[in-house]
């Protein structure tokens, strides 16, 4: 019995053994043809995955570009939109199984952690050999932000490197009740038009809910303890709850929630406010140059803005959205000459964002460009996960000076203190998930003014270090400091 | 004289429970089954309101005005709807057969005695109920080695193998099936396939009308194969092309400067539209499985035989 068992054994183990040298024996000859495949020979087919939903016209209008393709750089590209919710998952059993791709759109803690695992290729390294133009006409933050180990794996879209936060109002409330909102400066300046409105318009609820903007430079997202100051002490980490700014700022949440300004289930509920339900006065937004259009534009009807402050560049703003080179890519030298078309070749750019000239937009003239419809419905693609934007026509309707007012909200940008810093939490995993419970229990009811910050930031602070906050706060102020004395 | 046994019949009956009990249990019953369907009209109301109705009120039993608004919206992608729905049905119906098959000839053949090597087949399925390969072996095995990607057999070859129901039919041929009735048909010259098609499947009946049934359900609500293997548009079968719909208004609703990018107009009715789509992927098969339960019921009670 026991014999008859081993020999099935060993006869299976053969069986797969045999199966996987086949497979090998196929990687071997691919690789081969992709390392031959220089110029005069067959194009090589560029495979690249970005981010969402798949376009009825995407075949065509890379057909068409290819063509240009072949002439430029003897490659042919094959985009493959992935679904919003699906992408990252998708991806992610991609890089996992190691299979065959060239460039991915990756951003944020993805990007660090596919990064740190070495899923992509040495980026800056590539730029330097056959992406001078493209490394010339990036913004020089996206070069030092998105760096893991001092290296850089994606190339992010040049496009605003800040992140600015602004108040959106309803312009019809603002105007009918003559408000003067350049005027405001702080959360406490809104009182008086939250109570005009609550008290003339039942049907708006003044404020939207929303986390109100704090002085800080996160190093763990904007509800985890651990954050830097961005003026004073920028060498020191801190539990921002804690500091007084954020007590007084509070404070005045609270009063809002109390008054009734908030809604009043704001600490528990996730309901977002679509902005084109026009039951809100005022709401915070991330802004970036010309949003305002946009906004009104999903809105449907009229909006003023105020800045809460200048533009200021964070890490995640720098990772907002970055193509990167697979490390199974066969041809990395392909994969980045066109990374190096789509960046700083009009044409190529227009071609992935807006469709075939003449199918799916036409030329106005004096440059600027109008959609075709219905085709234009059949490709449309998110222009903000794919490439350089400064080099997009402008529609009939932009402002004439649309990129200039990007490139000075990026002059306007100041860095935040840990550009280029990221904290591994290796050793201090546990302590951050028995905080990320804490956080899950106390963050949103305190940042939402939901409850009484003096009595419940004590309590929070508390349970922060019940649950190791000082261990992780010590860990994090030691690899921050030695990355401090590193970057000088 | 039928009347006559009835009424006898009324008067003594041992399994016969007293009214008042009756009643409770009958109240009972319906409050249970009212607390399972009621979430279900919910969704069926929240799916015909109006959505400025849900963003200024929330969600209403008798919202104050109706609206056709989602299912409008899932009309004017009903080409990539009916697709979806050909997928899987093209799927479920393919995927039941062979997955029937592929299970009863592996059961078959481990529970018949002649067979030498039955306990170490036996060990193969069953050792995968204990260790599975993991997900990322798995992917792949069926991208790189199977090549199956993006084709409709890895939606289809992934669920068509469960050892658990090869066990359960083993046991079930063990034990129904006897061997005397093998035997005689082999006397009366039949080969092996004849007696497997002719004698043994009708006596299975019960056995192969479970697992098809179960399959059908695992087939039709099936999305994370298509999720990890197809890319296609084409051949998204419906569970997963509803899941992106939801996903992606979700998505959208949370960046809305993402979303101008990539719409021309802004007016998806987003919450009513997700419970249009709860609504048009239940429904189909709410509606067949009374239809498959009654077979289901009367598979169990066919092919008892005497030795």
């Amino acid at each position: 019995m026991m014999k008859k068992t081993l020999v099935m054994m060993l006869a299976l183990i053969m069986s797969f053994s045999v199966f996987l040298a086949a497979c090998g024996g196929n990687d071997d000859d691919s690789s081969n043809s992709g390392n031959s495949g220089n110029d005069g020979d067959e194009p090589y087919e560029i495979i690249w995955y970005t981010i969402g939903t798949p376009q009825k016209d995407t075949d065509k209008v890379f057909e068409h570009l290819n063509e240009y393709l072949v002439d430029k750089i003897n490659a042919t590209v094959k985009m493959t939109q992935i679904d919003w919710g699906d992408y990252m998952k998708k991806m992610q059993i991609k890089i996992n199984s190691g299979e065959k791709f060239d460039i991915a759109y990756i951003a944020g803690s993805e990007y660090l952690l596919n990064a740190r695992k070495g899923a992509f290729l040495d980026m800056g390294e590539l730029l330097d050999q056959y992406g001078q133009e493209t490394k010339a006409i990036l913004d020089p933050a996206f070069l030092e932000g998105p760096l893991v180990n001092g290296t850089l794996y994606g190339l992010p879209a040049n496009k605003e490197i800040g992140q600015q936060s602004v108040y959106l109002f309803n312009k019809s409330l603002v105007e009918k009740y003559e408000m003067d909102i350049a005027s405001i400066n702080s959360l406490a300046d809104l009182d008086p038009y939250l109570a005009a409105v609550q008290q003339n318009e039942p049907d708006f609820q003044p404020m939207a809910t929303f986390k109100p903007y704090l002085p800080f430079d996160y190093i763990l997202g904007d509800e985890l303890p651990f954050a830097i100051r961005l003026d004073g002490d920028q060498t020191k980490i801190v539990n921002f709850y804690e500091e007084p700014e954020t007590m007084e700022i509070l404070k005045v949440m609270h009063d809002y929630y109390d008054k009734g300004y908030l809604v009043g289930d704001a600490g528990t509920s996730d309901d977002p406010w679509p902005l084109e339900v026009e039951n809100w006065f005022v709401r915070k937004e991330m802004y970036q140059p010309t949003a305002e259009l946009q906004w009104a534009r999903s809105a449907g009807y009229d909006l003023v803005m105020q800045p809460m402050h200048q533009p200021i560049t964070f890490n995640g703003s720098l990772m907002g959205s970055m193509q990167a080179i697979s490390s199974t890519s066969e041809n990395p030298q392909k994969a980045m000459e066109f990374l190096n078309l789509l960046n700083t070749d009009p044409y190529v750019r227009a071609t992935v964002d807006k469709g075939i000239k003449g199918v799916h937009y036409e030329e106005l003239e004096g440059g600027k460009i109008k959609d075709i419809m219905p085709a234009r419905d059949n490709y449309r693609v998110p222009t903000y996960s794919l490439g350089n934007h400064f080099i997009l026509p402008l529609y009939e309707n932009d402002p004439e000076n649309k990129w200039e007012l990007f490139q000075e909200f990026n002059d306007d940008s100041i860095a935040a203190p840990t550009i280029g810093f990221y904290f591994d939490a290796e050793n201090v995993k546990n302590e951050i998930a028995a905080i990320e419970n804490v956080r899950g229990e106390f963050a949103k009811i305190i940042l939402h003014g939901a409850v009484d910050p003096e009595e419940f930031i004590p309590m929070a602070t508390k349970k922060f270090e019940d649950a190791g906050m000082n261990v992780v706060m010590e860990e994090m102020q030691a690899q921050y400091t030695a990355w401090l004395a590193e970057q000088e | 004289m039928e009347e006559k046994k009835k009424q006898k019949k009324k008067a003594y009956n041992p399994h016969q429970m007293s009214r008042t009990s009756n009643v409770i249990l009958n109240v009972l019953m319906a409050i249970l089954a009212f607390v399972c369907i009621f979430p279900f009209i919910y969704v069926i109301i929240i799916s015909f309101s109006d959505k400025s109705s849900i963003a200024s009120e929330g969600f209403q039993l008798i919202p104050s005005s109706w609206s056709l608004e989602a299912y409008r919206y899932l009309w004017s992608i009903k080409d990539a709807l009916f697709n979806a729905y050909a997928v899987t049905i093209l799927v479920t119906v393919l995927g039941t057969i062979i997955s029937v098959m592929l299970i009863s000839f592996y059961a078959y053949a481990i529970s018949r005695k002649e067979f030498q090597y039955r306990k170490q087949f036996t060990f193969i399925a069953f050792f995968t109920m204990l260790f599975s390969g993991g997900l990322v072996p798995t992917y792949i095995v069926i991208t790189q080695m199977l090549k199956l990607q993006d084709t409709i057999w890895a939606l289809i070859l992934p669920l068509a193998i469960n050892a658990f129901w090869i066990i359960m039919m083993r046991t079930f041929f063990k034990q129904s099936v006897p061997e005397g009735v093998l035997e005689s048909a082999r006397i009366d010259g039949a080969s092996e396939l004849r007696i497997f098609f002719q004698i043994v499947l009708p006596l299975s009946l019960p056995a192969i009308a479970t697992i098809a049934l179960f399959s059908t359900l695992g087939y039709w609500n099936d999305w994370f194969n298509a999720l990890l293997y197809i890319e296609n548009p084409n051949l998204v079968p419906l569970q997963h092309f509803l899941m992106k719909i939801e996903n992606n208004l979700e998505f959208l609703r949370n960046n809305p400067l993402i979303s101008n990018q990539v719409q021309s107009t802004a007016s998806i009715p987003k919450d009513t539209a997700q419970m249009a789509i709860v609504v048009v992927s239940t429904l189909p098969i709410a509606l067949a499985y009374p239809f498959f339960q009654r077979y289901f019921v009367a598979g169990l009670t066919v092919g008892s035989v005497k030795e």
